[in-house]
């Protein structure tokens, strides 16, 4: 589904290069879970952020779906994110001036959809993650969980065959976290979806296909 | 989108107040320099009626007193023939004091048909007053001498009363006169409105009567047509003639195309002033919205960022920035065009509808044009925002 060869990433200033991914090469199947696991600072972010094709490699090629994605222009990864990924970020990045609802949606505004198709659409995946009945909250009152949980259904809302997911339970409660995780592996268990999440927390991780460990920019598990 | 982006502007309404009011405020102000220069504009459209070029003014005391009539007309028929025989003047007149481009005025009402006619404009003139102005006849005739005969007294009426009361029919020969007026004024014919007033203000409407016997008594004023290229030395000689005859008057002589001058400076000034305080309101309000767009970009970082990972491209981005600031725009314009169109329909300050409604479409085209250079860049700047950094920096 994913597959990454010797991405390499370079952050370049005036006076200082600094090699945050050396050599990284992954193959992700369809339908699988993986985590990835480091200590801070260890380009778990850039390497799903390249995944994500929110961050282009120095060196290295992606393949999604067996779609090269290296030559895409900024349209064409903007639909290609649009239709295929979906993110789930630590800070759940939802906007605090539109309803529940209406954020969940965002994901199909930049798609050819009826307002009808995208209210459905949107109640449907917030159904999924049991928040049918907070519709018309706005983000501020909500708790962490249900945040994360608006966040997810947004990320699933226009049912993308990857899920990006980074750091998705480090702003919860341990109860929360594993109420998230839950969401997720029965996203991947029925539903097939490719999940791919950076994490810092080993139990859940473990609860995942495969787990891969990156130090200093390189893949040591 | 639309639904969408009126959704979140809704929501952020109390954000969005001071935006809305400063749009409205630069509005407002808009609309009165617009109002003010379309007004200008459409005066300086209308043409002069007459022409001013080579037309000299004689003004003087009249000195001249006695109570026989006929001692009276033959002094100033005299005076007349004395300043037409210098070979530089073409044609000479004696007018009532209200020239044009001059400050005095001799104002009448007039309600014709229950319909009232106020600041109505008289002017005394002789025969010869249509070949120094050049007036533009566009009906009937000008006076001549089977008008002493007339069973009612004939009368001239400038485009604008013609317009007033008659509407588009003609007037030559219709009689006009206060409603409850048994002696009425028989319209002769129909000049084209002089502007009086310069070339940018109204000159509103006038009736011309024709001097009779006693008129010399307080006629107080000569326009005399020069040929092209008279100097100072006939305005010496002229000046010098009229002394020796007129002893002990006041004798000065003005030329109508420097008092055009001097009137269209008049009018200007005001709103030159106006164009320079809006000038450097416009530019504030520029700044402030520019400064207030780029901190709303600041601080939607995270939403930028997000918008383009799940799906936006840096064009759309900047589109629905400028689209917000549009219809944040639209919505003062809304609101300032209700107040803006009280102005025709209370007739307030009695300017023609149309000039409040040219004031309004440029005031709204301008905001528009303001709010849209305004946040092309910083549209620009949210367009490059790389959504990998904005993601993160929370």
């Amino acid at each position: 589904m994913i597959r990454l060869q010797n991405i390499e990433k370079v952050y370049r200033t005036d006076t200082i290069e600094t090699l945050a991914l050396n050599s990284v090469s992954l193959d992700i199947a369809k339908g699988e879970f993986l985590s990835i696991m480091g200590p801070s600072g260890c380009g778990k972010s850039t390497l799903l952020n390249i995944m994500g094709l929110l961050d282009a490699p120095s060196k290295g090629e992606i393949r999604i779906d067996d779609q090269k994605t290296g030559g895409m222009n900024d349209k064409q990864l903007a639909q290609f994110r649009n239709k295929k990924l979906g993110f789930i970020f630590q800070s759940y990045h939802l906007i605090n001036d539109l309803q529940v609802l209406d954020n969940v949606e965002l994901p199909l505004l930049y798609r050819d959809t009826t307002a009808k198709q995208r209210r459905e659409l949107a109640a449907e995946a917030l159904e999924k993650v049991g928040l049918a009945n907070r519709l018309k909250h706005f983000p501020t009152q909500l708790s962490g969980g249900q945040r994360q949980r608006v966040a997810i259904a947004r990320a699933i809302v226009g049912r993308p065959e990857i899920i990006l997911a980074d750091e998705p339970t480090g702003n919860l409660d341990s109860a929360m976290g594993n109420e998230i995780m839950e969401i997720l592996l029965s996203l991947n268990r029925n539903d097939g979806t490719t999940i791919v999440m950076v994490t810092h927390d080993e139990n859940m991780a473990h609860k995942t296909h495969r787990l891969v460990r990156l130090f200093d920019g390189a893949q040591v598990q | 989108m639309f639904k969408h982006l009126f959704k979140l502007i809704w929501n952020k309404k109390k954000q969005n107040f001071l935006l809305i009011t400063e749009m409205l405020v630069s509005f407002l102000v808009l609309f009165a320099v617009f109002t003010l220069l379309m007004f200008y504009y459409n005066n300086y459209k209308k043409p002069m009626g007459f022409d001013y070029q080579d037309v000299w003014v004689i003004n003087y005391n009249n000195s001249y007193q006695t109570k026989n009539v006929d001692s009276l007309d033959l002094y100033y028929e005299t005076l007349r023939k004395t300043i037409k025989s210098l070979p530089q003047v073409k044609e000479i007149t004696f007018v009532s004091g209200n020239i044009p481009f001059s400050s005095r005025t001799n104002q009448s009402g007039l309600t014709f048909k229950g319909k009232h006619i106020d600041h109505l404009n008289n002017f005394t003139v002789e025969d010869y007053y249509k070949n120094v102005m050049n007036v533009t006849l566009l009906e009937g005739r000008w006076f001549n001498k089977q008008d002493v005969v007339s069973k009612n007294q004939s009368i001239i009426i400038d485009s604008d009363l013609k317009e007033a009361t008659f509407g588009n029919e003609p007037a030559v020969g219709k009689l006009l006169g206060n409603d409850d007026d048994k002696n009425k004024f028989k319209v002769v014919g129909v000049i084209q409105t002089i502007k009086r007033n310069g070339d940018y203000l109204k000159a509103g409407p006038g009736m011309y009567f024709r001097t009779d016997t006693g008129s010399f008594r307080w006629l107080d004023k000569i326009l005399v047509k020069v040929t092209p290229g008279a100097d100072a030395a006939f305005e010496g000689k002229l000046y010098k003639t009229m002394a020796n005859y007129m002893k002990n008057a006041n004798v000065e002589i003005e030329h109508l195309a420097n008092k055009r001058t001097d009137a269209n400076y008049f009018a200007l000034v005001p709103m030159i002033i106006l164009a320079i305080v809006s000038t450097f309101l416009v530019i504030n309000v520029a700044l402030g919205l520019f400064g207030v767009l780029w901190y709303n970009i600041n601080k939607r970082r995270s939403e930028i960022g997000l918008r383009r990972a799940i799906g936006a491209t840096g064009g759309s981005v900047s589109a629905q920035l400028v689209s917000e600031s549009m219809i944040l725009a639209t919505l003062a314009l809304i609101v300032g065009t209700f107040f803006a169109i009280q102005f025709p329909l209370l007739n307030v300050f009695d300017l023609p509808a149309i000039v409040y409604i040219e004031g309004i479409l440029l005031s709204v085209l301008f905001v528009y044009l303001l709010v849209l250079v305004c946040s092309l860049y910083p549209g620009k700047q949210a367009a490059a925002i790389y959504p990998a950094v904005a993601l993160h920096e929370e």
